[in-house]
């Protein structure tokens, strides 16, 4: 099978040599598009690519602001309410609804620590209308305190759609163990409290607009058939006016974890026990081998592939489900081992079981063609996510968020490329260390 | 566009031929190929999308069976079924050695099973087409039925049964409890994936029972699409030929009831919201007359999570009390894991259906009263529909909207596969339903939809769900038949006010009889 994993689309990667403004050509680049880039002199940043059907765009603003900017006591949750808010309308737009009715877009946005993410996708005939309309409410959102209270319960109504969801109940309690300092430290969509106490934000959100949302931290991708001239042109004179400002919030590091954590969390309705073991993690990176190396552990060593899940989940169905988490973020997180244990009484026997497996692999390298194929795993799952306009931008959304722009995926991929066994031995005694863990389990609460 | 004929008629006919009494003499060893009862009705056995150039392949195997074909008493068979073909060994390989050989190709294929349609998907690179293939073509051909995988696979359904299910997503509950009232005695009456009991008691002999039963090779229907080679799709139908001979038993297609009157299932729950769905059975099919039609004034009315929605403005967008609100008229199963319509549930009977996310507590004691209200919305607005239709403008409006919305339904080779699929079933001939929409939409008028919403919408028969606390409370508030005002964050203009005592007291008509009081443990139960 790996004789069947043909040359140009995965073959060695050549790196970006560019300037701005010219267009990009590659030898057996792994991101197959042809693509344009535009830096405004505020410092508004737009990639422009050739790629999807005919006749469609996708046109993605990924601000790079998330739950992790939400730095003051009382306000988690804000870049989220702010999404919401970003669609009530402009002076000029005064419904923007109906705006993107009109035009039949498919278009929603969504929040998460690093980021906050806007997209349409429509026909390619609309493309100075969209341009128009998305920067107008990047630049000039324009709402009442009466929508903003309105909305206000949405908010409180998305919350309570999820409130029941193990997952969230498990996520905010890892979260609310690992962390002490840095604002990782609670879920995208806030604490409840702070929900309902979002109506009283108003002035709040106005000068999160302010803060947030600027030309020097967006980042435009539109993707899909059209004239790039034409699109270079527009950006120009849609974003160009923008003022600059954007001010950074001071977000307090996490200090380093010096002993390991445990913590239990009753879930008030019926589920299996489910085990939660993170690790300190280092920022994403597209250069650096052992945080590449991290995240190729975490598939090579605990993933479907892997004899711990075999073990695990097939042969002595021990666990309903077994899932590593080694995506990194763009401040230090965590990377997990999450697994719901079939039978309550074997969750220490699980979690002895795991451990054993993480121990392992800090002595005994992974075999290499276990680190082949989940190389092969990771450049398929990226070109298998390029099928149309929508997917092209949103396979570059780590890139962009976490580095500024699209040019570290050739890296990423370069890196990925020289990425060792050895290297993978090192990832696991750097970060899978016993005082740096974090341990949660959740259990159904007694009736 | 064009449908066949309702199956109705030929089903019934041929189920009651096949019900003489005494005994059957035994079935000749390899008997000839008998034509399935569906082949008369001139379903395609190879559906081909080619898209020359593409890299990416789609598979899509339609078994022409779903959870209407359960055995009494086993219900979740057909899905049970399903997942071990998809998620088991097979002869040649263990599950883990299959997961090993798709690991590195990033690629997998998964299955659904709906009340009439299994179907199983996957799409891969062109790089690693054969190989991918190999496995495809062996877990549907040579499943093994190795009891260790049978064992795990159950016992995943149960704990999702016993725990998920109830627990972790009510609106979802709602939408499934709404359409097993809606279809009591008929064959789409419990959830595709069964009941507790009823899928505790499967074993694998039923498994092997069934799929030895309905996995025959008249009985599958085959879907390529993408950049395959010449001549794949030809060999991957004669590929699965190998599949036996023989018949489905012909399932009538249901009549479900419409109530005489409003009937009320409320699930008793320890929660903060109100998950809330409610409809009733229509007759009307994609491909008939009126769908076009009917789908505009649905999009208008409650378009899935989009804003366009009437509903989602109504509750959502000018008095924010929930995530949002929309109206179907077919089947839209696990609507909050998507925006995009459902592909391969197509189904001989569908409801409208209005589906009202969570409604939250804003202060101690008010669930109720804004469950109820955000309630009374919507059979108000149904009311309304129903009296006025939709006028010039908001069909012109409509019509924009989904003339170019509807193109992004088809944006993935596996989802545009799919819809060929749902063709075949509807007897939709081509370009298909995807490329018929947007003539179809420029025919319309506010005649024609206002005629068809007044054919097939009504607001005074329906079944409504709520997952809720104190059910016993919701009961005794809605006999009371006392108007349920909301209060606000801030200030409303006045029209809303206006508007918000007209919805607090607009009737729900509903007598004791009509309510039925169910705790969350028993929901899905048995049978």
């Amino acid at each position: 099978m790996r004789a069947l994993i043909t040359t140009g689309l995965i073959a060695g990667l050549v790196a970006v040599a560019a300037g701005w403004g010219a267009p990009f050509e590659e030898e057996d680049p792994i991101f197959p598009f042809d693509y344009e880039k535009v830096v405004l002199e505020n410092g508004f940043t737009a990639y422009l690519i050739d790629g999807g059907a005919p006749g469609q765009i996708a046109y993605v603003s990924m601000v790079r602001t998330g739950s992790r900017d939400e730095v003051e006591a009382g306000r988690s949750g804000f870049a989220h309410f702010f999404e919401h808010m970003m669609f009530r309308g402009t002076e000029k737009y005064p419904n923007y609804d109906d705006v993107t009715a009109s035009m039949g877009a498919a278009r929603n946005a969504f929040t998460s620590n690093d980021m906050t993410v806007y997209y349409l996708v429509l026909s390619n005939e609309y493309l100075e209308k969209v341009m128009d309309l998305e920067s107008d409410r990047f630049r000039n959102l324009a709402y009442d305190e009466a929508e903003f209270r309105t909305e206000a319960g949405a908010i409180l109504g998305e919350y309570q759609q999820g409130k029941l969801s193990p997952f969230r109940y498990l996520d905010e309690a890892v979260r609310a163990t690992a962390f002490d300092r840095h604002t990782y430290r609670h879920t995208t969509i806030g604490f409840e409290e702070d929900i309902r106490a979002m109506p009283e934000g108003y002035e709040y959100s106005l000068s999160f607009y302010d803060r947030f949302y600027r030309p020097e931290n967006v980042v435009l991708v539109l993707a899909g058939d059209f004239d790039t001239e034409r699109a270079k042109a527009l950006v120009e004179e849609y974003y160009g006016g923008w003022e600059p400002g954007y001010s950074p919030p001071e977000i307090e590091p996490e200090p380093a974890q010096t002993a390991a954590r445990d913590s239990v969390v009753e879930y008030p309705a019926r589920t299996l026990p489910i085990l939660s073991i993170n690790y300190r993690a280092p920022a994403w990176s597209a250069t650096d081998t052992m945080a590449v190396a991290l995240e190729v552990l975490g598939r090579a060593a605990f993933g479907s592939n892997s004899d711990l899940y075999r073990e695990l989940v097939i042969e002595e169905r021990a666990v309903q489900f077994l899932s590593a988490g080694f995506g990194l973020a763009r401040d230090p997180a965590l990377v997990d081992l999450t697994t719901m244990v079939s039978d309550p009484a074997n969750v220490e026997a699980v979690e002895a079981r795991i451990l054993e497996e993480v121990e392992r692999f800090r002595t005994e390298s992974v075999d290499p063609a276990t680190l082949e194929a989940t190389k092969s795993n990771m450049k398929y799952g990226f070109l298998m996510s390029l099928e149309n306009a929508q997917g092209i931008a949103f396979s570059l959304i780590p890139f962009v968020i976490n580095t500024g722009g699209l040019e570290a995926v050739e890296a990423y991929y370069q890196t990925l490329d020289g990425v060792t066994a050895e290297h993978l031995g090192e990832a696991a005694r750097r970060y899978l260390v016993p005082d740096h863990r974090t341990t949660v389990t959740m259990i159904q609460a007694e009736d | 566009m064009r449908r066949r004929p309702a199956l109705t008629a030929l089903a019934l006919a041929l189920a009651f031929a096949g019900c003489a009494g005494g005994a059957q003499p035994p079935e000749p060893a390899n008997p000839p190929p008998t034509p399935a009862p569906e082949e008369a009705m001139d379903v395609p056995r190879l559906v081909t999308l080619p898209e020359p150039g593409s890299p990416f392949i789609a598979f899509n195997v339609w078994v022409r069976a779903g959870s209407q074909n359960d055995p009494e008493g086993k219900e979740g068979l057909a899905a049970l079924t399903a997942r071990v073909v998809a998620d088991g060994s097979t002869r040649d390989r263990s599950y883990q050695e299959i997961l090993e050989a798709l690991y590195p190709m990033a690629a997998g294929y998964g299955y659904a099973v709906d009340k009439e349609m299994t179907t199983f998907t996957g799409r891969i690179h062109e790089d690693n087409l054969e190989a991918y293939y190999e496995l495809f073509r062996a877990a549907l051909l040579e499943p093994a039925f190795d009891p260790e995988d049978f064992e795990r696979i159950k016992a995943q359904t149960l704990n999702q049964l016993e725990r998920s299910r109830r627990y972790s997503r009510d609106e979802e509950l709602s939408k499934e409890l709404l359409f097993w009232m809606a279809y009591r005695g008929t064959p789409y009456e419990h959830p595709e994936e069964g009941y507790v009991q009823s899928v505790k008691s499967i074993t694998l002999e039923d498994v092997e029972a069934f799929y030895r039963d309905h996995y025959l090779r008249d009985a599958v229907v085959v879907g390529v699409g993408g950049g395959y080679p010449d001549g794949f799709a030809e060999r991957v139908r004669t590929d699965l030929d190998a599949l036996p001979a023989g018949t489905v038993r012909a399932v009538p297609a249901p009549e479900p009831e419409r109530p005489d009157g409003i009937e009320v299932l409320l699930v008793e729950k320890q929660t903060d919201a109100t998950a809330i769905s409610m409809g009733f059975p229509i007759d009307l099919l994609r491909g008939d007359d009126d769908f076009i039609a009917m789908l505009a004034a649905n999009s208008w009315f409650g378009e899935h999570r989009n804003s366009f929605s009437h509903l989602y403005q109504v509750i959502r967008e000018t008095r924010g009390m929930n995530y949002g609100d929309y109206s179907y008229i077919e089947a839209f199963p696990a609507g909050f894991a998507t925006q995009q319509p459902r592909t391969n549930v197509a189904r001989r009977s569908q409801l409208f259906e209005i589906w009202i996310r969570p409604i939250a507590l804003t202060e101690p004691g008010n669930l109720h009263d804004r469950s109820l209200f955000a309630t009374r919305a919507a059979l108000r607005e149904l009311d309304l529909l129903v009296e006025q239709g939709l006028d010039a403008a908001r069909v012109e409006e409509t019509v924009g909207f989904l003339r170019n919305y509807t193109v992004n339904w088809g944006n993935t080779i596996s989802r545009r596969l799919a819809y060929r699929m749902d063709d075949a079933f509807y007897g939709i001939d081509q370009p298909g339903y995807l490329a018929s929409l947007r003539p179809a939409l420029d025919g319309l008028d506010a005649g024609t939809v206002s005629a068809a919403v007044r054919r097939h919408l009504q607001a005074d028969g329906l079944y409504l769900v709520m997952v809720t606390q104190d059910a016993e409370g919701m009961k005794r508030k809605l006999l009371s038949g006392e108007p349920t005002a909301i209060t606000y964050a801030g200030p409303q203009p006045d029209e809303v006010l206006a508007e918000d005592r007209q919805i607090a007291s607009y009737p729900i008509p509903v007598t004791e009889e009509d309510i039925t009081i169910i705790g969350i443990e028993e929901v899905f139960e048995n049978r």
